[in-house]
């Protein structure tokens, strides 16, 4: 098997993008690559990630990041000049957090009444307290958390790994996206797109939807085509004589013996994903622990859920999105994006994130798994200060937090400051680019040297204007 | 910073020998050879020739181009290269059977080079480098329905071999250069062609994020312009100096001047056809409503207040889908979605004798006193709402409306009419004013009115007010309640009249109340004796007559036709150097428009400030298109070898500079660009060329340790034909071929394989179905950004995001499902096997040898014949197509 983590970018350059069709036979490696023959640019302390994504936009001020001043200037208004336009709003009068903040653990790390379940992680987790993004706008912000470009088109930071260390699975895709089941975040499927790279790192959406198939034309559609499903079996074995004797006259092209295998994964994956995804076999203590005995915790609970058995069953990196796209009108918004009333939307969802998350970490920890799985929780954007109308709050993409947990992270620590009133990011700024390079780093993964040739540059997960892995936040 | 740091060291080493001879050096900027280009000028490039530069490489590696390929290997290789479809039955068995070979093989090239499908098919390549889609991307990827016309233009002008530099220049200047040319006016349908962020540009507030949207707009131009045309990474220079490429960040922004005034946005295809018709329609309602009105009149029809709402005189003068906004009172044509957030109980007033103004009501449970008129006299009794609507008030329907029907009738047909009032809205009319038409001081109110939202648990509230009192009240409407009677007799004091809905306090979504044909009209009926009556009907039909005869050249009229393209100001706005790319940060003086540096035998300056919109773009596209330009046709004839090849000479065809590769035969590469200039930039005569090579012709399969494959293992040299697997489109086209299923209609709107659904973002759910507007050729795929077709996305179609210049191939699981277990490809599967029974009747042997034709263009041999039979025999013929339709071969171009 070959080193999926290519040292230098030119010759990898020359051996996949340039070579005439070499490159099936490559990606499929990827995809079949032995854990043992991987190699990384240094030791790592993860071997997978999983990634929560809060879409919409979570208020920081009402979550993560205390801001007692806020309290004091309660009710003033936030922008006495008048000057301000945020994006659907001018802002009105400092508005505190609408949950009460207290200081939790051994670390005494602040978390808001919010996140009660949380609040007993405190000690695991490293909150990442001044990050901004470049745009306050969904779909772009959403990308550039998921890219590290605000426009569309780019690989997503899932696809960039599974590019550089493969799979640690034979059975399962790399990458592993459990969308809300209500439907996409803002931007779409684009999110976990592999943009310029081969499509074979984009990644593979479950169907998060109770008793569906996760994983589209996984079999025949039985109700309509039984004459073909019971002839499987059979049909591939004959498949497999034609090109056989295809190949026999063409045996210098690879190609298209990686074909021949790629039938072969895709019989194995009708047996592993099913099986990966039949949460029912889990006890039940377990399944109350993930919230799937309430209505409005379930369906992430779920998500929650498959992603460790997907992390126990080698997936690299799960991405969970807790939240959709802002689709019609209803009595609750889909995602987090709280304009118009904070309290019923951020109360609904973060009851929700508040649950799985914080099972999720506790799972993975009793089994052990904690050390080697990073987990991270991101938005796109924060949220205003100052209200929105009575009882919401606009976007606010000069500041934000996000966390990490497990696998090489240390717990309990921040890392940056937002003003005092939680507007901007003010100290030790930093945005996705240093997030990404830190979570390729505790893959062992050299973030300047994971590089792709596109549009005249030899593109790269972290950009060329960060500031890299962030220390502070290693264990 | 360390990480710019290391790309400066990486970039040295890379540039190292090239930097020390200097700029000038660089390949692709020099002239094109002298002495190649003197030799041309006396005598054509031939394919012998184009053979030869490919042998000579060859030979100084000790290698030599393989065997030609058997004829039917050839024939599908160039059906694919061509068409992008397999060749027809009838030709593959016709193949062998003549003498001459190559004669044949010539003649075959010729007779797909004038086949329709020659222009679906490099369309489909074009586009590719335009990031061409149908809808705008981003988070609420809209539907762009008239882009399409931009798509059939390429196919068009690569049917026509129209001259590449004219293509050129229609696509960046075509409007300006030639705007009474509708082709022209499309063509830069190019500019537009990619993604455009609606939510960043128009409906956020912030102005700080609005510059910022904008330069990415106009980047994303920039780049697809330049790229495609001369494979120049401009882009790189946005925030800071090209690492590589002499080009600053000030070239950058001088070339900005040139598209600062572009603007995507939806065009009329010939405006002086707008002009005319607009005159006519004004003309005609002129003369009509006169007539109309009289004939109103004595038929006691009544005033319309649905025709009023579309800003009509009530007799049928008004606009269907014009309306009126409830929180301005302005007039508005425009579909609106979600007016929110909203002023509540403020009245506008309206321009309409009729209308008093319009409010969004919020009764605060009952207790708010809701103005109803100007002078500020208000009305209660409103329960509370959600405080917006969704649309405008209308000559319905609305916008996204459920459905126009209800209680089996279509209102918007056999003089229908809807009085659109989505919840929550309300609007007053003024009584007196009808009093004063109607000629007449009884009036009534005549229609009726229902819930047009969808079935289920959606409701609405409906009002009416007469002076502020409450006369009418319909609480908790819903779809299955049908149509309620309205009938209200005004008292001949009554001034004002008020129909309101609210949503029911469910919120607004789904809330679609219409009033239909809703009436004012004189409620004393005349008393006439037969005479008279006779006289009346006489009177009707006389009237009737002369409407008809008046409007009927309204009947021949057809919309203007519309396409997605680019809108400019005269003149362009100052553009100045952005400090690191940040909108916020201008630096130094106003640039003047210009191109790139990059070339010495061409003035890179294009004007000064004064310098028109239009003339910038015009001189961008004749310096691009300048035949001392050597970029331009080198780009184009690499991308032709592409094509072909499936590599180009120079194999990153969008990047010509410095972080780009070296061409592999420089010469042959300058020879195809001087052949193309001298045979007037003609696409096919070059293709012509390229196809009846050698080095086209030859085998492409090779076996373990052929000898170039120890030599040069990536093919750069071309000792063999690189074997390619088809691309997604391709591959759908071919399976919709094997049962007989492609529907060869070319042109015109897009079939849409998908559900749609109106939304904040738009809905789009994919669907197969087995439906012949369904199996036309990709080509004529509605494209979607961001909800791709993930049957083609899992075949590695790319990201419409992205401009690509090359299609990457991947292999997966993931396509292996899809291929094996996706309705399309079982549909198709039927259709295959049904074709077979049908044309090899029940004959096993024949069914197989016509299976192998069509899917491999060749006949089964001894082996393959028996195995298939048997397995047919013990498996079922649905069984073996669908093997053929996995197989290795049958994706694989030999």
């Amino acid at each position: 098997m070959s080193t999926p983590i290519y040292h230098s970018s030119f010759s990898r350059r020359g051996f996949l993008q340039l070579t005439g069709g070499g490159f099936g036979a490559l990606a499929l490696n990827c995809l079949l690559a032995d854990p043992s023959g991987s190699k990384t640019h240094h030791a790592p302390k993860a071997k997978r990630v999983i990634h929560i994504f809060c879409p919409g936009g979570m208020s920081q001020v009402d979550t993560f990041d205390y801001k007692p001043a806020l309290e004091k200037r309660a009710g003033q208004p936030f922008d006495p000049t008048g000057k301000l336009q945020f994006f659907a709003s001018k802002p009105g009068k400092c508005q505190p957090s609408y949950w009460k903040f207290r200081q939790h653990g051994e670390s005494g790390r602040w978390m808001s009444d919010l996140f009660p379940r949380l609040a007993t992680c405190v000690d695991e987790m490293a909150f990442l307290y001044s990050m901004k993004s470049e745009t306050a706008l969904h779909g772009p912000a959403c990308f550039m958390m998921n890219t590290g470009q605000s426009l569309p088109g780019f690989p997503s930071m899932g696809s960039w790994i599974s590019y550089g260390l493969g799979s640690e699975t034979q059975d399962l895709p790399a990458f592993v996206v459990l969308p809300d089941p209500s439907g996409l975040p803002p931007g779409g499927i684009i999110n976990w797109g592999a943009g310029f790279l081969p499509s074979v790192y984009q990644g593979t959406g479950f169907n998060t939807r109770k008793g569906q198939s996760p994983i589209e034309d996984l079999f025949v559609n039985e109700a309509r085509h039984k004459e073909f499903s019971k002839k499987d079996r059979a049909t591939l074995n004959f498949l497999n004589k034609l090109n056989a004797q295809h190949q026999k006259t063409r045996s210098g092209n690879k190609d298209l013996e990686a074909r021949i295998q790629a039938y072969e994964l895709a019989a194995r994956l009708q047996s592993s994903a099913p099986e990966a995804t039949s949460i029912e076999s889990e006890k039940e203590s377990t399944q109350n622990l993930y919230g799937l005995d309430h209505k409005d915790t379930q369906a992430f609970g779920r998500q929650c859920l498959l992603a460790r058995r997907l992390a126990e069953r080698g997936v690299r990196f799960i991405q969970i999105y807790c939240g959709a796209e802002n689709t019609t009108a209803k009595k609750i918004r889909p995602n987090w994006d709280s304009h118009e009333d904070l309290v019923r939307d951020h109360g609904y969802w973060g009851k929700v994130l508040d649950t799985g998350a914080s099972a999720l970490l506790k799972d993975l920890k009793a089994r052990g798994m904690l050390d080697e799985t990073l987990v991270i929780c991101t938005t796109e954007f924060g949220r205003q200060p100052g209200a929105q109308g009575g009882k919401g709050r606009d976007h606010n993409p000069g500041a934000f937090t996000s966390w990490m947990a497990g696998g090489g992270v240390k717990g309990g620590v921040g890392y940056g400051k937002t003003d005092e009133l939680g507007f901007k990011a003010v100290e030790d700024v930093i945005q996705s680019h240093e997030l990404h390079a830190t979570v390729l780093h505790l893959l062992g993964i050299d973030h300047e040297r994971l590089t792709w040739y596109h549009n005249g540059l030899e593109q790269r997960l972290s950009g060329f204007e960060g500031k890299g892995v962030i220390g502070e936040v290693l264990a | 910073m360390k990480s710019t740091r290391t790309v400066f060291l990486f970039i040295a080493i890379l540039c190292l020998t090239e930097s020390l001879l200097g700029e000038e050096s660089h390949w692709a900027w020099l002239p094109l050879n002298p002495e190649i280009q003197k030799r041309i000028a006396s005598q054509d490039l031939t394919s012998q020739d184009i053979d030869a530069y490919i042998e000579k490489r060859l030979e100084s590696k000790g290698l030599q181009l393989s065997p030609r390929a058997s004829q039917r290997v050839l024939i599908r290789r160039l059906s694919f290269t061509l068409r992008g479809l397999p060749p027809y039955l009838g030709d593959v068995e016709a193949f062998e059977s003549y003498s001459d070979q190559e004669a044949a093989y010539s003649r075959w090239i010729d007779k797909f080079l004038k086949s329709s499908s020659y222009g679906e098919r490099m369309a489909q390549h074009w586009l590719d480098l335009a990031h061409y889609a149908d809808t705008h991307g981003f988070e609420r990827d809209m539907r762009r329905d008239t882009a399409w016309r931009y798509r059939d233009y390429v196919i068009q002008s690569f049917n026509k071999d129209k001259p590449y530099n004219q293509f050129l220049e229609e696509q960046i200047a075509g409007d300006v250069l030639w705007p009474g040319r509708d082709e022209a006016n499309i063509a830069t349908g190019f500019l537009a062609a990619g993604p455009w962020d609606f939510v960043g540009q128009v409906e956020n507030k912030s102005p700080v994020s609005k510059r910022k949207a904008r330069a990415l707009d106009l980047d994303d131009m920039i780049t697809q312009v330049m790229s495609t045309t001369i494979a120049t990474t401009a882009n790189c220079a946005r925030c800071h100096d090209h690492k590589l490429d002499p080009i600053s960040q000030k070239d950058y922004y001088g070339l900005k001047a040139v598209f600062a005034s572009l603007k995507r946005e939806e065009r009329i295809v010939n405006p002086a056809e707008l002009t005319s018709n607009q005159q006519m329609i004004a003309h005609i309602q002129k003369k009509t409503s006169e007539l109309l009105r009289e004939l109103r009149m004595i038929e006691n029809s009544g005033l319309s207040l649905a025709d009023i709402v579309g800003g009509g005189d009530g007799w049928g003068s008004g606009k269907v889908g014009l309306g009126i906004d409830p929180r301005t009172g302005s007039s508005v044509s425009m579909k609106r979605g979600g007016l929110n957030p909203s002023k509540v109980n403020i009245f506008s007033t309206v321009n309409s004798p009729f209308i008093e103004g319009v409010f969004i009501p919020e009764g605060q449970g009952g207790k708010a006193k809701i103005p109803y008129n100007s002078t500020g006299d208000s009305l209660t009794g409103i329960p509370s709402t959600s405080k917006a609507t969704w649309d405008a008030i209308r000559k319905g329907p609305v916008n996204s409306q459920h459905s126009p029907s209800l209680a089996g009738v279509d209102f918007t047909k056999g003089g229908n009419e809807l009085l659109g009032l989505h919840a929550n809205s309300g609007i007053t009319f003024d009584l007196k004013a009808f009093r004063n038409e109607l000629k007449t001081d009884a009036l009534k109110l005549s229609a009726k009115v229902g819930y047009f939202g969808s079935k289920g648990s959606f409701f609405a509230d409906v009002w009416i007010y007469v002076d502020g009192e409450k006369v009418f009240e319909v609480r908790g409407l819903k779809r299955d309640d049908g149509l309620k009677d309205v009938e209200i007799k005004f008292s001949r004091q009554a001034r004002y009249m008020t129909l309101i809905s609210t949503d029911g306090g469910n919120g607004y979504s789904h809330d679609q109340v219409c009033f239909t044909n809703a009436t004012l009209k004189n409620s004393n009926k005349e008393k006439l004796n037969s005479e008279q009556i006779k006289e009346r009907q006489l009177k009707i039909v006389s009237l009737q007559n002369r409407i008809h005869t008046v409007s009927r050249p309204l009947d021949r009229l057809r919309d203007p036709q519309k396409f997605y393209g680019t809108v400019s100001e005269k003149t362009s706005p100052e553009i100045r150097v952005l400090d690191r790319g940040d909108t916020e940060h201008e630096v130094g003086e106003p640039l003047k428009p210009a191109t790139l540096p990059l070339l010495s035998m061409l003035d890179h300056r294009l004007g000064d400030h004064e310098t028109p919109e239009a003339e910038r773009r015009i001189r961008l596209a004749r310096w691009i298109t300048d035949p001392k330009n050597p970029l331009t046709a080198r780009v184009i004839v690499n991308r032709l070898w592409q094509w072909h090849f499936g590599h180009g000479l120079v194999r990153t065809p969008s990047d010509f500079g410095k972080g780009g590769e070296q061409p592999s035969h420089p010469e042959l590469l300058d020879a195809l660009a001087l052949q193309l200039i001298k045979n007037s930039w003609s696409l096919k005569s070059v293709q012509r060329l390229i196809l009846n090579t050698k080095t086209f012709k030859q085998k492409s399969q090779y076996l373990d340790g052929a000898l170039g494959q120890q030599r040069d293992a990536e093919n750069r040299l071309l000792w063999r034909q690189n074997p390619r697997r088809l691309e997604a489109e391709a591959i759908r086209d071919y399976v919709l071929s094997m049962g007989g299923q492609l529907n060869d209609k070319a042109y015109g709107p897009g079939y849409e394989d998908f559900k749609y659904t109106q939304a904040y973002a738009p809905i789009y759910q994919y669907v197969v179905k087995d439906d012949r507007d369904h199996f036309r050729r990709s080509i004529y795929r509605y494209r979607v950004r961001t909800t791709p077709n993930r049957f083609l996305t899992t075949l590695d179609c790319p990201d419409l995001a992205n401009i690509t210049p090359k299609r990457l191939t991947s292999t997966t699981a993931l396509q292996s499902l899809a291929l094996f277990n996706n309705e399309f490809i079982l549909l198709h599967s039927r259709y295959f096997s049904a074709y077979l029974k049908k044309k090899g009747r029940e004959d096993v042997g024949e069914q197989v040898r016509l299976a192998f034709m069509l899917a491999y263009s060749r006949s089964p041999n001894a082996e393959e014949l028996t195995e298939s039979s048997d397995f047919i025999r013990s498996q079922g013929l649905l069984a073996f197509v669908r093997a053929i339709l996995n197989s290795n071969e049958f994706y694989y171009i030999d």
